[in-house]
């Protein structure tokens, strides 16, 4: 580690200075107000991360490591950074339908995304751990926020339980992995390890352990069982918000570890191609199949979510196959323009879901049957970002596929794309099956009538509903910008 | 701006038009959306005179004709890329024809207008940039738009079981398409531009061999290559064993959707096999000639026998669609001159024929409400109309001399037999069952004892005789001088033709 000048330069850490201050703030404001408390704190909120991705634009030319190496900027970092905001933006304002008169579910949401923030730039496996931390535990809370709901209190409590142990599995791994090599910096350990000899054994069974933890947070298969408890018993804008954000960490927490793993020479048969590669076969094929039995949309969506993660890990499987090159850099590039895609897809997804909730008081699928007669633009909203979820043409989710395939195929991880593929046509049934109930049947029974009088988007629904809706049309046709914005960040 | 990117986008924009209107304004919708798709026709009719026959096309990029091509995502080289050539003009030009003459025949719609006069033009769309593309991403991008609008198509305004067919039809096709994406990734990822040395989705510098490395050299690699590819293409002829969603979603989809599925889409997947297949893995599919013809024969004699078999009036139609594209697999699997001209000729008639089958059958469901063949009888003394545009048209499927089905499926069996002479003597009997079960059906519909429920019935109406006329005229045109249509593809297909007859088998 380089110690020798005491000299800290807290300049690269002012996005994060920022938010803490920005956090406090709104919180006493929070503390002033009388009412409307929570849409104050969105309104804050979204300004405060408004203003975070105009600083961390304006800080983009700053690369290096900083705080004893243990904070890293880079191009991946700012991309993540803005990932975040765009999300939180996105969530805070599904939020503050649900959440009108109270802030802390706000805050929740922001000091969320200080942990992502502290992740994005995460160079050194006790950072990482601790952002981690600082992800999850706003989020147990979150789970939980529905506080009359039985379902919300067993979602958190499933969610504490799993995150503990998630966590628990990472930090032993961790510990054998800075047993073997000494360092807690990441480039230095990536250096370090594979070259101490007779610590093949501890060096494999660390690497896996923190895969494991790292799965748990993305949901991957076999950790995946706490996430549709969750996503079923959390308030829906809360879940929308899981679906994307903390996932998108976890896959940030995964690239930052990835020149780790592709030391591991293989040991017992386990490398790291193929750790990834079975979790991603295995997430995506047990996620889609999952999802087809589902009735609740909320839990068709966790499934959905599930599967997703197991496309992107994809990706992280040509990223372990080629540490370095061209390969490298376009499946990086290909899983940071899926995780775009994803969260302007999915966040529109539960955009809608929340509408109908709201609504009709249910999410069940029943509730959609007959929509596209009574609220054809909900509908058509909803249909645009489920055959984007399935990757059909000309949207922004068949660009994301195709991203991943093109990395697959260069790769010549063929094995892995054509599961992709057969899982693919899998996903199409249960996401036609809502796009099916809602224009081609008719509203059932009693609830005819509740669904015959319709779910408009309202001023700020409407906003949302653009917001998600534009880019996922508009990156299905011209993705040339993102794509080049993307690969300057990968380098 | 190239005249071939104003018929690609002119439907949608028709669509956005129609979106527009007010909802119950129907007369407004349906005329929009006819003169959009009259604009479309007479621009596409324009081009006729302009086309150089002589020009070649297929892998010439110079001689391509009305090209069009801007850089769209310079970061993966993809190009905004279109042209026509031989191969694909006489496809556009059956597009434009049969959009423009199935939206009268939708004009009984009356249930959500706006939304089906709207996917009408959006899959119409597709259809034409399917065919003029010259990019593979961008023909993959066509070629996928096309599955949405046709989903809601069949889901929405078909019959009783429409949902179960459309969604049969999305997932068959879906499963061809991902397989094409993967094999078409391979391709790019190993095709080198000539130019900047980068890969390319040209489909022209694909076609060129010199152009192709890496690991799709392996014979391995490129028989799997062709698998894939083939899949893609036969789901959408559709081949045999992968035929069973048509019968299925021909039944249940509207009037004019099924003229479409039937006359425009079934021959993308012929089309695609000639435009991608063919010159790019030339080899490869030489070695499996074989296999094409024997699907093709596969196709022509079980889709002859199991038309025979039905008793409804339209599923009879779609198994004989079956048995006709087996006549374009056989002349195509010959690679010689007249069979691959009859193959693309037999693509062209196959589309006003059993657009007319189509619309005849539409024309006796909106009346009788019902399809069963054996439910009629005696027609021909209360519809004497209908009787002789269904005679033309059932002779025109039957390969009748004058008729124009006659003369592709001629120099299908001329250039065939040259190449496989097993497969063509067995192919010849599937005419023999065609007429066999066409002329059953004619007897049966028409003729003995009139019904007593239909005898009142009312003849064919003046809307529906302007759809169908059109192609009568047509048909018996081409049966006689098929010179308008067979001059534009010969130069083309001669090429084609060359190309593969030079190439060495695996």
């Amino acid at each position: 580690m380089n110690q020798s000048p005491i000299n800290i330069d807290l300049s690269p850490m002012i996005p994060e200075l920022t938010l803490v201050g920005g956090l406090l703030l709104l919180l006493i404001v929070d503390l002033l107000a009388k009412r409307n408390k929570g849409i104050i704190a969105a309104v804050g909120g979204s300004i405060l991360l408004f203003v975070l991705m105009i600083i961390t634009l304006s800080a983009e030319e700053k690369v290096g490591s900083y705080l004893f190496g243990s904070v890293v900027q880079d191009g991946i970092t700012v991309f993540f950074r803005l990932l975040f905001c765009l999300a939180g933006i996105i969530s805070l304002g599904l939020m503050s339908y649900k959440f009108k008169d109270e802030g802390e579910p706000h805050l929740l949401i922001l000091s969320c995304i200080l942990g992502m923030f502290l992740l994005a730039g995460a160079n050194d496996i006790i950072m990482l751990f601790v952002s981690i931390e600082m992800v999850s535990i706003p989020a147990y809370v979150l789970a939980g926020y529905g506080r009359k709901d039985l379902k919300s209190a067993e979602a958190s409590l499933k969610y504490v339980l799993y995150g503990a142990v998630s966590s628990g599995m990472m930090l032993y791994g961790f510990s054998l992995l800075y047993g073997i090599s000494g360092t807690t910096n990441l480039p230095e350990m990536a250096a370090k390890l594979g070259h101490v000899s007779g610590t093949s054994l501890p060096h494999m069974i660390g690497l896996v352990l923190v895969f494991a933890g790292i799965g748990y947070k993305i949901a991957m298969v076999p950790f995946h069982f706490w996430c549709p408890d969750v996503y079923e018993g959390s308030p829906t804008a809360v879940t929308a918000f899981f679906s994307v954000a903390p996932k998108a960490a976890g896959f940030a927490a995964l690239m930052r570890l990835m020149p780790v793993y592709v030391t591991l020479e293989p040991t017992y048969g386990v490398t790291a191609v193929g750790m990834i590669t079975i979790g991603s076969a295995m997430t995506m094929t047990l996620g889609n199949l999952g999802a087809i039995w589902q009735d609740s949309l909320k839990r068709l969506l966790a499934y959905s979510s599930i599967a997703h993660a197991g496309y992107l890990l994809m990706g992280f499987a040509a990223i372990a196959a080629y540490p370095e090159g061209e390969i490298h850099d376009l499946a990086t590039a290909a899983v940071m323009f899926y995780l775009v895609v994803y969260v302007f897809m999915n966040l529109g997804a539960f955009l809608v879901v929340d509408l109908v909730e709201r609504n009709f008081g249910g999410e069940h699928i029943k509730w959609f049957r007959g929509l596209g007669k009574s609220s054809p633009l909900p509908a058509l909203a909803l249909a645009v970002f489920l055959f984007s979820l399935i990757g059909l043409p000309p949207l922004a989710g068949f660009i994301g596929k195709f991203y991943l395939f093109s990395a697959l195929v260069k790769g010549k991880l063929f094995a892995l794309a054509i599961i992709a593929i057969a899982n693919t046509v899998v996903s199409l049934f249960y996401y036609v099956r809502i796009i099916r109930d809602m224009f081609l049947y008719e509203a059932e029974g009693n609830i005819a009538d509740q669904v015959a009088s319709g779910a408009k988007f309202k001023t700020l629904g409407g906003i949302l509903a653009l917001v998600t809706v534009i880019p996922t049309l508009i990156l299905g046709i011209f993705w040339g910008q993102l794509a080049n914005w993307i690969h300057l960040k990968v380098w | 701006m190239s005249p071939l990117t104003l018929i690609t986008f002119l439907p949608v924009v028709g669509a956005a038009v129609i979106l527009a209107l007010p909802r119950h304004n129907h007369k407004l919708i349906q005329w929009t959306a006819l003169f959009t798709a009259l604009v479309v026709l007479i621009i596409t009719a324009s081009l006729y005179p302009q086309f150089d026959m002589q020009k070649v096309g297929i892998n010439q990029e110079s001689s391509f004709q009305f090209t069009e091509k801007h850089a769209w995502i310079p970061a993966f080289n993809i190009n905004y890329h279109v042209g026509v050539d031989g191969l694909s003009f006489p496809m556009v030009l059956l597009t434009a024809l049969l959009s423009f003459l199935c939206i009268p025949a939708s004009f009984g719609i009356k249930k959500g207008v706006q939304g089906y006069f709207a996917l009408f033009l959006l899959l119409e769309t597709g259809m034409m940039g399917t065919f003029v593309a010259l990019d593979f991403f961008l023909f993959y991008v066509f070629w996928e738009i096309m599955l949405l609008p046709m989903y809601f198509l069949i889901g929405i305004w078909g019959g009783p079981r429409r949902i179960y067919a459309a969604i049969k039809f999305f997932l068959y096709t879906l499963i061809g398409s991902v397989m094409m994406l993967v094999v078409m990734l391979m391709l790019y990822f190993n095709t080198v531009d000539p130019v900047t040395g980068g890969h390319t989705f040209n489909m022209l510098h694909m076609m060129d061999q010199a152009n192709q490395t890496g690991i799709i050299l392996l014979n391995s690699t490129r028989i799997l290559m062709f698998f894939g590819l083939y899949i893609g293409f036969a789901i959408k002829i559709p081949a045999f064993p992968f035929h069973t969603w048509l019968p299925d979603a021909h039944v249940e989809a509207p009037t004019a959707i099924s003229v479409i599925l039937a006359g425009i889409l079934l021959k993308m997947g012929t089309y695609g096999i000639i435009r991608i297949l063919y010159p790019m893995l030339p080899e490869t599919t030489v070695s499996f000639a074989w296999f094409i013809a024997l699907i093709g024969v596969i196709n022509i004699i079980y889709g002859a026998f199991c038309a025979m078999a039905q008793k409804d009036l339209k599923k009879l139609v779609a198994y004989s669609s079956i048995s006709h594209m087996g006549y374009v697999m056989l002349g195509m699997s010959a690679f010689t001159a007249a069979g691959l001209q009859g193959a693309v000729f037999q693509m062209f008639n196959h589309g006003t024929i059993t657009a007319m089958l189509f619309l005849l059958v539409g024309v006796i469901y909106d009346r009788a409400h019902h399809r069963e063949i054996n439910g009629f009888g005696g027609l021909a003394n209360v519809m004497p109309r209908y009787m002789g545009i269904t005679l033309l048209a059932f002779f025109a499927g039957m390969g009748l001399p004058g008729l124009s089905g006659f003369i592709s499926e001629a120099m299908v069996f001329i250039g065939a037999f040259q190449v496989w002479k097993v497969y063509t003597i067995i192919a010849i009997f599937g005419i023999i069952i065609t007429a066999g079960y066409l002329l059953w059906t004619l007897q049966r519909v028409f003729f003995g004892e009139t019904n007593p429920k239909y005898l009142d019935i009312e003849d064919i109406n003046g809307r529906e005789l302007f759809t169908l006329v059109p192609l009568g005229v047509i048909v018996i045109f081409l049966g006689i001088w098929p010179h308008p249509v067979l001059d534009l593809m010969n130069s083309s297909l001669a090429h084609i033709s060359e190309i593969m007859r030079s190439v060495t088998p695996l």
